[in-house]
């Protein structure tokens, strides 16, 4: 196979471009998002709340159609009432926060998965959950680039914040930072993009997309500002061998680009010279035993 | 409302007029008065529980007051967050944390940094100076958990000079360290007595505070003693606060304290 074959033949096709273009962007905002869940240990919180937003997205679904503003309302409300509801049971009963969650996300996620079958006809439970790249409309693609604008720019912005939050909460809060607020605007920001991302990769497979490319950057990286530059550009690289891969090989869209997401993870946890497994065998070089200067 | 004075110094910078501090249906603090002098280098000791962290995080206005006021000079503490730097303890931050030492130290910068505005040249000599005074600048690009305990603690002292503070706010600063990193503490806070700054720091040692710290606070809820160590740390004060601890520790203070002062 030439060079035009592999690269370029693939996205002379309308709805290939769409599809890479939307998926480009939404790398943007999940290798930033994906890296502060990954920092801040929500890494699974993550995936338990992407599942939770299906009865939210299903029902704005049934009554409104593919009203996108609908949607992603109705996965936010669903997405706060998950968080909220368990932070409020953990509080108020013996059950631990996360117990309260994972009990909490399987029920949403159940209910969702009722709604979706009263549906019948109208769609598939596969598309929601793992969505189609190649279906990406116009609109989509619309929601994609706001959602991912939105992202970047909230980081360029409130860069600062956002870094202290996520090392110190407690310094922030001393010198007069509001955490509270950022908890909250990041996860509207992640269900924004879920939302985004529903199309291109479905509910459950977008995280991959978030996560992958930050715990990724997270071997790799010693320096908070290169961290999200790198989980960005191996969402990116992933993404793009993703969609080729599914393309050439006829696998399922979101899959393909998590898998490739996932082989890179897996290369970098072997070969990480500094947090990886290689360098954990060497002698004096595992993580942080590095003492003497050069 | 009589006011204890902690140090017989002219200027008393931080003053606790009756404080209450309730934590839902449990009192933390109970109409607890004290003055700080300027300059002072204080301990504040209590059994587990006495509200020693709930008096630091008081003064930051983490906790509404139930009853009292907390004064800095004459303003609200909340008027004068950045000259407080308060140092949490060591084990609540996540040291794998893609961070470098001269990364943290900046971080004293970001509060009194705008939104759109960049790094500036004051901004850097502040977090240089920093690094200096506290003999990290070769440490500068090392991640964090690369560091020894002492050196980590000295990375966030060196954060907090950054800030531009003068009230140091510290939340058990020696526990974790050994011998060695605990005098190279003591002998920075020193120090910074000595250069005008104020230091209040939460203590379990009692014999620590006893040598190093010349004004102390004693609480159990309520204010049991403030003023010169010495006084404050009278058998009488100790059985007081730590009456009713359970003395099945080797290491328990009350044990120490009565072995060292009723012999036989």
């Amino acid at each position: 196979m030439s060079f035009h074959e592999l690269f370029i033949e693939p996205f002379t096709f309308g709805f290939m471009q769409r599809g890479l273009c939307s998926a480009a962007l939404l790398s943007l905002s999940g290798g930033l998002l994906g890296s502060i869940l990954v920092l801040r240990r929500l890494a699974l919180m993550g995936d338990a709340l992407s599942h939770s937003l299906l009865p939210g997205v299903a029902l704005a679904f049934l009554v409104f159609g593919t009203n996108t503003l609908a949607l992603f309302l109705g996965a936010l409300i669903a997405g706060l009432l998950t968080a909220l509801g368990s932070a409020l049971l953990s509080r108020l009963t013996r059950v631990k926060e996360d117990a309260a969650f994972g009990s909490l996300f399987v029920i949403f996620f159940a209910a969702g998965v009722a709604l979706v079958s009263l549906m019948r006809a109208r769609i598939d439970l596969m598309h929601f959950l793992f969505g189609n790249i190649l279906g990406v409309s116009p609109a989509d693609l619309r929601l994609s680039a706001a959602a991912s604008a939105l992202t970047v720019i909230v980081f360029l912005v409130f860069r600062r914040g956002i870094l202290l939050e996520t090392f110190d909460p407690i310094f922030n809060r001393a010198t007069g930072g509001r955490g509270g607020w950022m908890h909250l605007s990041l996860l509207a920001l992640i269900v924004l993009n879920l939302v985004a991302a529903l199309q291109a990769m479905g509910i459950v497979l977008a995280l991959g997309l978030f996560l992958l490319p930050a715990v990724t950057a997270y071997l790799w990286c010693d320096h908070f500002g290169r961290l999200l530059i790198t989980s960005v550009c191996v969402a990116l690289f992933g993404t793009f061998a993703g969609i080729l891969l599914s393309y050439h090989a006829g696998l399922a869209s979101g899959a393909s680009i998590v898998l490739c997401l996932g082989a890179v993870f897996f290369i970098s946890a072997l070969a990480s010279p500094r947090y990886g497994l290689l360098a954990r065998i060497r002698p004096h070089e595992g993580k942080g035993v590095v003492r003497s200067p050069e | 409302m009589r006011v204890t004075v902690v140090s017989s110094s002219t200027h008393n910078i931080l003053r606790f007029v009756d404080v209450t501090v309730r934590h839902g249906s449990v009192v933390a603090l109970d109409h607890v008065s004290a003055a700080i002098a300027c300059g002072s280098l204080t301990a504040v000791l209590g059994p587990n529980g006495a509200g020693k962290s709930t008096l630091l995080r008081a003064i930051l206005g983490w906790h509404p007051l139930a009853s009292g006021e907390i004064r800095i000079g004459d303003h609200h503490t909340h008027h004068q967050l950045p000259r407080l730097a308060y140092l949490p303890q060591r084990h609540l931050l996540d040291w794998d944390f893609p961070i470098t030492v001269r990364g943290v130290v900046e971080q004293g910068r970001y509060p009194s940094l705008g939104v759109f505005s960049r790094f500036s040249r004051h901004d850097h000599a502040c977090v240089d100076r920093a690094l200096e005074e506290l003999d990290i600048a070769d440490l500068a690009a090392r991640q964090i958990s690369q560091l020894s305990g002492g050196q980590q603690q000295r990375v966030f002292l060196a954060r907090a000079l950054a800030q531009g503070a003068d009230i140091f706010l510290l939340d058990e600063p020696f526990a974790g360290l050994d011998i060695h990193a605990t005098e190279e503490l003591v002998h920075i806070l020193r120090s910074w007595r000595a250069q005008g700054r104020t230091v209040l720091a939460v203590i379990h040692d009692l014999s620590l505070a006893r040598e190093h710290f010349e004004n102390a606070v004693l609480l159990k809820t309520r204010l049991i003693a403030a003023g010169e160590t010495a006084s404050v740390l009278s058998p009488a004060n100790l059985d007081q606060a730590y009456r009713g601890g359970h003395c099945v520790h080797a290491h328990d203070p009350l044990h120490g304290v009565r072995t060292a002062q009723f012999p036989g």
